[in-house]
């Protein structure tokens, strides 16, 4: 099974990661989007708005920006979601 | 049957995070689920022996712990990575976890149709 | 077409959480995804107050959710052993524990943890916004 893990935080991204599989997919949201520079192997997805409330450009390497109508598609192409508190 | 993962990943008492997810699991085991709990970073302190958060005036939820297998919670899995990173060894711990490195907990949260930390 | 639950156990004062749980609901619904019920837990029950008044230029999460449930017919369900712990009740749970008040929206039910579960289990995807 596929998972999104949903990341909120940016301290908790390396125990994020050591819980991910290879096929899942990581979401940067809120204070993590502050993560934006870093590399991960696995498909990255960013969320814009908070991205643009914090001053970032919307366009980072690595990472897909999504807006909520795609985070809502997101959950629904991977099986399950995981909000990684 | 649908597999919910619950993972503490938190120290007690600190945060409340760690009593209110056990009452997740422990309402979900009135359904008829496969239910796991994980223990990773810092939720290994969740399973100190001798905690007595009764001198804070707060209420010792780790015996629970124990009685999880009652609850029909038979998967309990600790994380080995985990312990050693933090000098601790499983006598310090109440008897109730399978250790288990990182990868095999990597394979079960994989495997689940629900995952669910605070 | 898919129907979503959501867990919110953000506080709906010091936190991002509760927001980006209300921008995500938004957006399914606008997909014509169904919302079966928004579960809240720890901290997010806070939201539940009728009493609270943020700043008049500031958003109001506990009257956002509401005009949305009742709009698009979904639950605002409260945990009740995390809601009576943070002062929020309705008038049966303030009779059962000799309160003076009751606080809860009328837009929001208290219920038990099993209405977790139980979206969990009626739903395609449970999110959890923290």
């Amino acid at each position: 099974m596929k998972s999104l893990y949903i990341l909120n935080n940016p301290a908790n991204l390396e125990q994020c990661l050591s819980a991910m599989a290879p096929d899942d997919a990581l979401l940067l949201i809120e204070d993590a989007v502050l993560l934006c520079h870093q590399h991960t192997l696995h498909n990255s997805y960013i969320l814009e708005e908070d991205l643009i409330a914090r001053g970032f450009a919307t366009k980072q390497s690595h990472w897909q920006a999504v807006d909520y109508p795609q985070f809502v598609q997101l959950t629904l192409q991977y099986d399950k979601t995981v909000t990684w508190l | 049957m649908k597999r919910l993962s619950v993972i503490f990943n938190k120290a007690p008492y600190g945060s409340q995070a760690g009593r209110e997810l056990l009452d997740i699991a422990l309402m979900a085991a009135a359904f008829d689920m496969d239910i796991s709990a994980i223990f990773i970073g810092n939720g290994v302190y969740q399973l100190l022996d001798k905690q007595q958060p009764d001198i804070l005036q707060l209420k010792n939820h780790s015996p629970t712990f124990k009685a999880l297998e009652l609850y029909g919670i038979e998967t309990i899995l600790l994380e080995q990575e985990a312990l050693a990173h933090r000098n601790m060894t499983e006598p310090q711990l109440l008897d109730v976890a399978e250790l288990t490195d990182n990868a095999t907990i990597q394979r079960h949260i994989q495997q689940s149709d629900f995952v669910f930390m605070l | 077409m898919a129907t979503f639950s959501l867990l919110v156990t953000a506080s709906p004062h010091s936190s991002q959480g509760q927001y980006s749980a209300l921008e995500f609901t938004k957006a399914l619904l606008q997909q014509g995804h169904t919302l079966k019920r928004i579960f809240f837990y720890g901290d997010g029950v806070l939201v539940a107050s009728r009493l609270n008044c943020p700043p008049s230029d500031e958003i109001n999460l506990t009257k956002s959710w509401a005009k949305l449930a009742i709009e698009h017919d979904f639950e605002l369900t409260v945990c009740v052993t995390a809601a009576l712990k943070r002062g929020i009740t309705n008038a049966a749970e303030a009779d059962r524990n000799a309160l003076t008040g009751d606080n809860l929206d009328p837009a929001y039910e208290i219920s038990g943890l099993g209405q977790l579960t139980e979206a969990m289990l009626e739903s395609d995807r449970l999110i959890t916004f923290g």
